[in-house]
């Protein structure tokens, strides 16, 4: 028992200190660009970029890609939330190199299967993207960032968000305990 | 235990302070006062009313006129599409849109060009740009689009073409008595082009 | 001063190789706070593991209140820092269906990348239902378009909303989250699990 508790505490960065690691990534991110971190939004640019290249007539006439365009000149790929994604597989690579964690594995409660698990992470993954659609912005672009700028919409959309999960958690929870 | 209250001794009293202090409201003027001067001696923002009025006639999509007289002037006279934007509401939120914005070309006026210019001056130093003023305000417009005055028998062809240009520009805006358009425009000046600004940067955003 | 890149005083491939290495940090950082694991990002909603909490409400605050310093010095003009519009119907609605993929596949995008990149395999699989949901979204656009431009209010702040100065609402929102983390603290105290 001693030696787990002494492994917990050298694991992760303490939570408090990576928050602030945290928010001044954040404050950076609004400081250089006026605009806070994202992640969806280049999910969104790659199908963009998809949709245009394969079915460049009809794809330009939804209003989908249209609503794109009009925030986004240029080339989809070609914007800030998308060096900043491969910026984080870069960062996320590097410290999981740093602290040994690197390795191919599905993770999941020893009370499931990996197959049951990878299909709720499927499952769970189109919902987020489409959520995140609706929502402009996931737990980082419009939560977390929103927050940061003390915007309303950040706000509703944070509590929304974790709100239903915890109202949820007690359906879901022999994935996770 | 102890990294909670680490932060908490950081976090409240920065939080109390930044509570206590009044909000940073001033808008950093974009131009210096040596750029602003250095735009107003070279006469950049304005415009000839010969240039406008080609561009009325034209349907020019591009020109927006903005009256920033009172709204009763307003109301008694104004040009042919003008909107009317007071001078004492210029930095109202509900024209910040129309002011600084990079589609259109703004043309102030006034019965001279004294408030005309007060407005344009502190929409540039705010760093709008594509706002412009109609050089010697309506009088002047009166007198040269109007009524424009003959010239002398013995005055350039430039002078003729002018004459010619306006004398039909007045008639197309409600003056005078109608003659043959004009063939050479070319006395006209040209307009300046529609620079880009810094608004339309602000729009990117969302995840 | 800032933002920098509104105010032109950087240029545009400058931002995007600044927003790289911001992303490589936003990456570190997520990675040593654990956010590559699912079942420690989960935790939060069983009591067991409150990290999500403490990082997300610790980071909101830091940035929070940098932003309200830098502008109380000057050194960036918050009319041109970019606030998120809200439309009250798509927020909650959005809010709601994503809350139900947080719970169910355990990451939300940003963290999902930060585990692909160290090898997590369900971190994959989420990803690519990722890209599904939004190719959804976007050839069904016409069907829900009207619920995602309804109810648009601007982009008004919260402070505004509350009728609160920004920095009044900024210690509310401290002492919030102080008390957040302290029920967090008595809760892994109640739940312990093993560190995953």
């Amino acid at each position: 028992m001693a030696k787990s508790i002494e492994i917990k505490k050298t694991k992760y960065l303490n939570p408090y200190i990576g928050g602030v690691l945290l928010g001044i990534v954040l404050l950076a991110a609004n400081f250089v660009s006026g605009r806070g971190l994202g992640a969806s939004g280049a999910i969104k640019s790659a199908i963009v970029t998809v949709e245009t290249t394969i079915a460049p007539v009809s794809s330009e006439s939804s209003g989908f890609v249209k609503e794109f365009r009009q925030s986004h000149a240029g080339n989809p790929m070609k914007t800030w939330l998308v060096f900043e994604m491969l910026g984080v597989l870069v960062g996320g690579f590097l410290s999981g190199a740093f602290a040994g964690r690197l390795k191919f594995k599905v993770e999941h409660s020893p009370k499931i299967t990996s197959m049951k698990r990878l299909f709720l992470a499927l499952g769970g993954g189109v919902l987020f993207g489409f959520g995140s659609q609706l929502g402009r912005g996931c737990t980082s672009g419009s939560a977390l960032s929103g927050m940061a700028v003390l915007s309303l919409g950040g706000f509703i959309t944070m509590m929304a968000i974790f709100g239903t999960a915890f109202a949820l958690a007690y359906f879901f929870r022999k994935n996770w305990i | 235990m102890k990294p909670l209250r680490l932060l908490a001794l950081f976090i409240i009293p920065m939080g109390l302070i930044i509570a206590a202090v009044p909000q940073n409201k001033t808008k950093p003027y974009k131009l210096t006062a040596e750029q602003l001067l250095g735009e107003v001696n070279t006469r950049t923002q304005y415009l000839t009313p010969d240039a406008v009025a080609d561009m009325i006639i034209k349907k020019d999509p591009t020109l927006r006129l903005i009256d920033v007289r009172s709204q009763d002037e307003f109301e008694k006279f104004n040009l042919q599409g003008a909107i009317n934007i007071p001078v004492t509401d210029l930095l109202s939120e509900k024209y910040a849109d129309i002011l600084n914005q990079d589609g259109k070309m703004n043309v102030f006026y006034s019965n001279g060009t004294l408030t005309a210019n007060e407005a344009w001056m502190v929409t540039r130093q705010l760093g709008y740009n594509n706002n412009f003023v109609l050089e010697g305000g309506l009088n002047y417009w009166f007198d040269a689009i109007l009524n424009p005055n003959k010239p002398a028998s013995t005055s350039p062809d430039e002078e003729f073409a002018k004459y010619d240009f306006r004398k039909s520009a007045g008639a197309a805006l409600g003056g005078g008595s109608a003659i043959q358009p004009s063939q050479d425009q070319s006395t006209v000046s040209a307009k300046p082009a529609i620079t880009a600004g810094i608004k339309k940067k602000k729009a990117a955003g969302g995840c | 001063m800032g933002p920098l890149s509104v105010n032109e005083l950087i240029s545009e491939n400058t931002n995007l190789f600044l927003a790289f290495i911001i992303g490589i940090g936003f990456g570190f950082v997520l990675e040593q706070s654990g956010f590559s694991s699912s079942r420690k990002l989960a935790g939060v909603f069983y009591g067991y593991d409150t990290v999500v909490l403490k990082v997300f409400f610790t980071a909101a605050i830091t940035a929070m209140l940098g932003l309200l310093f830098f502008s109380l010095f000057g050194w960036i003009d918050l009319s041109m820092v970019y606030v998120n519009p809200t439309y009250l119907t798509s927020a909650i609605v959005g809010g709601i269906i994503m809350g139900a993929g947080f719970i169910m596949g355990g990451y939300c995008p940003g963290t999902s990348f930060c585990g692909a990149s160290i090898g997590k395999l369900d971190a994959f699989v989420f990803i690519g239902g990722l890209f599904l949901g939004v190719f959804i979204f976007g050839i069904g656009y016409p069907i829900w378009d009207g619920m995602y431009l309804a109810k648009f209010l601007g982009s008004p702040k919260i402070s505004t909303t509350l009728g609160l100065t920004d920095g009044v609402f900024a210690i509310l929102l401290i002492m919030v989250a102080l008390a957040m983390f302290w029920v967090a603290e008595w809760a892994e105290k109640k739940f312990p699990r093993e560190e995953y």
